[in-house]
């Protein structure tokens, strides 16, 4: 039963980080209509201004409030400069705005190869070792915490896409492009914001996992992929899904780890992402109303 | 009259320097392929092991060089793929022309790249990739310097008969790649011959975040030794996540790999004391140049080394020292490289180097292996004896018992 509830609790956790990386993912996804293939990258470089601050003696979580803003600004600019141009030239693949974020994934990945080297960082603190148990099941504090934090964002997402002018402007684009433009809502600067936001969270979750992981320029790659089964999964541009994708995919490996082997981590995961496709396409957003 | 002839003998003087120089240039290349991982996951490997070899290349020129003609160093990058380490080794070989390469980090470019060399009659001086079974069919072409997966773990082995006869219980967890699994499975067997009882055997996905769960399994399970292959974050990542759930083993043991790097101790702090593991080399074993090339390499680069680096600088010494003795007149063939290569007997900061038939293996060298042990954020040498440089700290201190 122990081992039960330890899995259990380990998921958790993590499916907490993965809800907030697959979010932004799944916010781009539903404005723009593309999957965003650099965000694990961006993510890396938020865990680099983590590691870069830290050295600095500034701690992770008050990087948080450096990390996001930087981030906001970098999504900002590839939204506008590189991406945005894009939708005005005709070429033979429509999809040409995902292979540009494939091509801007491989240079922020060198780039910060070149700055940093391939070398691991690791961001310690005092508290990334620590825990605290409830009976025999041990939590890990800086997982804890991430889980907190990225419940909080997740809540004030909610509210911004519900309540405030922004967020309505947002989920309108969403549902449907050329409607929002003919109410008035200036959609160009709507998706320009949106990728600032999908950046911003995915630099959020970034920092949160600093203190228990470790920095390379390769670290993206792998994290991409996980906001992708975490979007599929939920249903693409529906973020009530993000969060069940999230937490799905961290309990699957959690519980394919013990029960399966830890070996087959990664296979659990994947074939639920297959069954979710063969069987529930449109991801669990088909479960739900919101 | 006589401005026009000092004109002349000028510029009879420049052409007779630059022929001199196109021709000595055209002869005093001797080229060398060597095939590494240089961008991708394990590049942190590739890049330690690519500086040794043109820290050794540097100073074997500064020596004189292969009699008298400089090695020029022909780096191809396999991104720690198969594929890509194949068509890596075709292109040094037809393109390049190189008359021998050199390298080979992970097991399964290794086991990719050999079958090439093999066939096309180059000769592939191995550095590090040790799946067993490289050498085990029969290549000619094909050397290895560091000793197969399957024996790094001898220095254990001799630990647990000597010192900690007591230990009755084991768990291995391993990473689940050609390397793990290979070293996995002959520590097993191993294991098994002397008597122990593995009560868990958990492989893993290289890079997970969380090792909770298999790690809740092995506090159940409550063994006397953990035995783990990993490399250096997943290793960190295991001991600081035992420690958060006060695992209490009589002993720590890392199989080779990530246990021995200074980042393994710095990213787990005090998670990593006690730790034993098997390695393969360390800056203060008593060979000849060992010390001096941890101390310029660190002078050099600002960085420190581990064995990966010293057996890449110790495969440059062993690939010039053949072609020196391959090189007469003309410039050397590959033939001629593995026919000196064959004849290998030198000492090199690594070790002794000798390419010897043995069991099933050919042409493989064949070396100690060696216990180090974490004490206060030092890797300290315990085992053998011999050369220790600590006493080994036995049985591990329990986390909540510790200072």
């Amino acid at each position: 039963m122990d081992v039960f509830l330890q899995t259990l609790v380990a998921g958790f956790l993590k499916g907490g980080l993965y809800a907030l990386i697959g979010i932004g993912m799944t916010l781009i996804m539903g404005v723009m209509g593309i999957i965003n293939l650099a965000h694990g990258q961006l993510m890396m470089l938020a865990m680099y201004v983590t590691f870069v601050l830290n050295t600095m003696g500034v701690d992770p979580y008050v990087s948080l409030f450096v990390a996001m803003p930087l981030l906001f600004l970098l999504g900002v600019t590839i939204q506008k400069f590189l991406l945005n141009p894009l939708i005005r030239v005709e070429t033979i693949l429509p999809e040409n705005q995902v292979l540009m974020t494939v091509g801007i994934g491989m240079v922020l990945t060198e780039i910060v190869r070149f700055a940093f080297k391939s070398d691991y960082k690791y961001v310690t603190t005092e508290y990334s070792n620590r825990t605290f148990s409830l009976g025999n099941i041990s939590f890990s504090v800086p997982l804890t915490i991430a889980f907190g934090i990225a419940l909080l964002f997740t809540l004030a997402m909610f509210w911004f896409l519900l309540k405030t002018d922004l967020g309505r402007s947002i989920r309108a684009t969403a549902q449907d492009k050329d409607a929002a433009t003919l109410m008035g809502v200036n959609t160009g600067r709507i998706t320009v914001i949106t990728f600032g936001i999908g950046s911003a969270l995915v630099a959020a979750a970034g920092c949160l996992l600093a203190p228990v992981y470790y920095i390379f320029p390769d670290i993206g790659g792998p994290f991409t992929s996980k906001a992708f089964i975490i979007t599929i999964l939920g249903g693409l541009g529906s973020t009530v899904g993000a969060i069940f994708g999230g937490v799905t995919l961290g309990l699957a490996e959690s519980m394919g780890a013990t029960y399966f082997g830890m070996e087959y981590e990664d296979i659990v995961g994947l074939t639920i992402f297959i069954l979710v496709l063969l069987f529930l396409p449109g991801g669990f957003k088909r479960l739900t109303k919101v | 009259m006589n401005l026009r002839s000092g004109v002349m003998s000028a510029f009879a003087a420049v052409l007779f320097a630059l022929g001199i120089a196109s021709g000595a240039l055209a002869a005093e290349k001797v080229k060398v392929g060597v095939l590494l991982p240089l961008t991708g996951s394990q590049a942190k490997f590739g890049e330690i092991e690519k500086r040794s070899y043109e820290m050794a290349a540097e100073e074997i020129n500064a020596k004189g060089g292969i009699n008298g003609s400089m090695i020029e160093l022909i780096f191809e990058d396999d991104t720690g793929k198969p594929d890509v380490g194949r068509s890596a080794v075709e292109k040094l070989i037809s393109r390049d022309k190189v008359p021998v390469i050199t390298g080979g980090y992970s097991s399964s470019v290794t086991a990719a790249a050999a079958p090439v060399a093999q066939q096309l009659k180059v000769p592939f001086v191995i550095c590090t990739g040790s799946a067993d079974d490289v050498t085990e069919k029969g290549y000619d072409f094909v050397f290895r310097i560091n000793p197969p997966a399957s024996e790094y773990p001898k220095a254990v082995e001799s630990f647990l008969k000597e010192v900690a006869k007591d230990v009755k219980t084991v768990v291995l967890l391993y990473e689940n790649s050609a390397f793990g699994q290979s070293s996995s499975k002959s520590f097993e067997k191993d294991a098994e011959a002397a008597g122990l009882k593995i009560v868990l055997k958990e492989g893993y996905q290289a890079g997970a975040i969380d090792f909770k769960p298999i790690l809740t399994k092995v506090k159940a399970a409550n063994p006397d030794m953990i035995y783990m292959v990993s490399y250096v974050m997943d290793a960190s990542l295991l001991m600081r996540q035992s420690k958060e759930l006060g695992i209490n083993p009589k002993l720590y043991v890392g199989g080779g790999a990530g246990f021995t790097l200074p980042e393994f101790a710095k990213s787990a702090g005090d998670a990593a004391d006690y730790v034993y593991s098997a390695t393969l080399w360390v800056d203060t074993l008593p060979f000849p140049g060992a010390k001096q090339y941890a101390e310029n390499f660190q002078k050099k680069y600002g960085s420190d080394t581990e064995y990966h680096g010293a057996e890449a600088y110790a495969a440059m010494y062993v690939v010039a020292d053949a072609l020196k003795r391959a090189t007469s007149a003309s410039a050397p063939t590959p033939q001629a490289v593995r026919d000196a290569l064959a004849k290998t007997d030198m000492m090199t900061a690594f070790g002794p180097v000798k390419f010897v038939s043995y069991g099933k293996k050919s042409q493989q060298n064949k070396l100690d292996t060696y216990m180090v042990q974490w004490q206060k954020g030092e890797l300290e040498a315990v085992w053998p004896a011999k050369v220790a440089t600590k006493k080994y700290v036995y049985p591990t201190p329990a986390w909540n018992a510790r200072k």
